[in-house]
């Protein structure tokens, strides 16, 4: 079975391939600088080239929009408006190609909790963070539709001044602009109290945008696939993964799978490997 | 047992959040507009503002005179919406926050066709009016005089037709009441019309 993708990297990399979780680390706080000195060069600098953070980021001409915000602004007014939907492409089909990848890679609250998870290691000297209280990982779903639901009652869209990885970039430029925090904030810290019983708690089951992403990416191209014939069921994949997921049930192919890479990183046997379907 | 305890405890705090106080409850729908208090130019009306609008902040980083700030929490469902405060800085139109607008909650409109709301002079407290100094201070400051504001035997008439209500004229106004408000005010009339659809 030496033309399984999985072999293949395997022979090429001869053992010193470089971990996706220090890429994802260096493209998450690539991400996280964006959001943090964008405020400052628009403030001080007044260059006003990038705007935004990562509800709508406009580069020059080129803006994003997210998907979810996009959504519900075009649902609850029933009016669309072309640069929005313009700029929901980029991310839709990013999502639609490599899953939450957003999540795992760019969002700057992942970015918060891989430090938070590393930092914890240190203190802790465990190698794997325990999870004390799991959710139904199809409270997903319900989330999303039930805050779909909820902004179109109230008509105002929820997630958006909640949404945590705009709120990151909010309360940055809100100490940059006007020397004070946002009190929304607090769910920020919430969100990492909660880290502390379970990795990833609220992205794994209570993140709306997770959720869409993950709903949009649900047939996406790039998996974790796993080989059977390497696997020893060792269990660890299932240890590292911050979603709780077991990647040696296949669980990786699944729509809750945000393809860090974590558990190819950490398996011993070349097991799991990323796979272009 | 303990998820138990957790249920009870995310019950509990959405149940302080959204009935704490009556003050709290009114507030979270409460129009943040009011006198003074307007959005951006080309904003869409009140009726579907808070819908569109995104609150991705953009409209408040490329503002060049910090006019547009943005609310917080405390506006309720309209948190992260931008507003402009005219007595503090007024908006100078330079349509900025018009062009990065990414969902249409701001449209692009000219700078004379900009209806953020609409001058009322207080003649019991314009200094003109009452006729204690011969101030023409809104005249002098208006991005559209003559237009917009013109003097009438030496006292300030505020046109409706080309009020843009970008409220420059109540920055500059010398005179401030206790309550905060000046001589000249904003009012953001147009905010309440209907969308036509």
């Amino acid at each position: 079975m030496s033309t399984t993708p999985c072999a293949q990297s395997a022979s090429k990399s001869t053992g010193k391939r470089v971990r996706y979780g220090t890429i994802r680390l260096m493209v998450l706080f690539g991400a996280f600088l964006v959001v943090l000195i964008n405020p400052f060069v628009n403030y001080f600098l007044h260059n006003n080239f990038v705007q935004g953070w990562y509800q709508s980021i406009g580069i020059g001409a080129l803006w994003f929009v997210s998907p979810l915000e996009g959504l519900e602004s075009l649902l609850i007014t029933r009016n669309i408006y072309m640069p929005s939907l313009v700029g929901m492409v980029v991310p839709v089909t990013l999502a639609f190609l490599l899953g939450r990848v957003f999540c795992s890679w760019i969002c700057p609250v992942t970015f918060i909790l891989e430090l938070f998870d590393r930092f914890r290691k240190i203190i802790s000297r465990r190698k794997f963070l325990k999870n004390k209280l799991l959710v139904a990982k199809k409270v997903l779903w319900f989330t999303l539709i039930g805050e779909l639901l909820l902004s179109m009652i109230i008509g105002a869209p929820l997630f958006v001044f909640l949404s945590p990885p705009g709120l990151v970039g909010r309360e940055i430029m809100m100490a940059v602009f006007f020397r004070t925090f946002a009190l929304e904030g607090i769910l920020l810290i919430l969100i990492i109290v909660l880290e502390l019983l379970t990795r990833r708690f609220f992205c794994r089951s209570f993140c709306p945008l997770g959720g869409l992403l993950a709903c949009i990416g649900q047939k996406r191209k790039l998996r974790v696939v796993t080989l059977a014939e390497n696997c020893i069921a060792c269990g660890i994949c299932a240890k590292t993964c911050p979603m709780g997921l077991n990647p040696q049930q296949y669980e990786g192919a699944s729509a809750y799978c945000w393809n860090c890479g974590e558990c190819i990183d950490n398996c011993r046997t070349e097991a799991l490997c990323f796979q272009w379907q | 047992m303990k998820r138990r305890l957790f249920v009870k405890g995310i019950l509990g705090s959405a149940v302080l959040f959204g009935f704490g106080s009556g003050h709290t409850q009114a507030a979270l729908l409460e129009n943040p507009l009011a006198t003074n208090r307007l959005r951006p130019p080309g904003a869409v009306p009140e009726e579907i503002f808070p819908a569109k609008c995104i609150r991705c902040g953009r409209c408040v980083e490329v503002c060049p005179y910090r006019s547009v700030i943005m609310l917080d929490i405390r506006a309720g469902v309209h948190a992260g919406t931008p507003i402009i405060e005219a007595e503090n800085i007024p908006c100078y139109l330079c349509m900025k926050c018009v062009d990065v607008c990414p969902t249409g909650s701001l449209l692009r409109v000219s700078q004379e066709d900009t209806r953020m709301g609409l001058a009322v002079i207080d003649k019991y407290s314009c200094a003109a009016w009452e006729g204690t100094t011969l101030c023409r201070t809104c005249y002098d400051k208006c991005p559209f005089p003559e237009k917009a504001i013109r003097l009438d035997q030496l006292k300030p008439i505020v046109e409706t037709d080309f009020c843009t209500g970008c409220g420059l004229c109540t920055h500059a106004c010398p005179v401030t009441l206790e309550n905060g408000r000046k001589a000249i005010n904003i009012e953001p009339i147009y905010a309440g019309d209907k969308v036509l659809s």
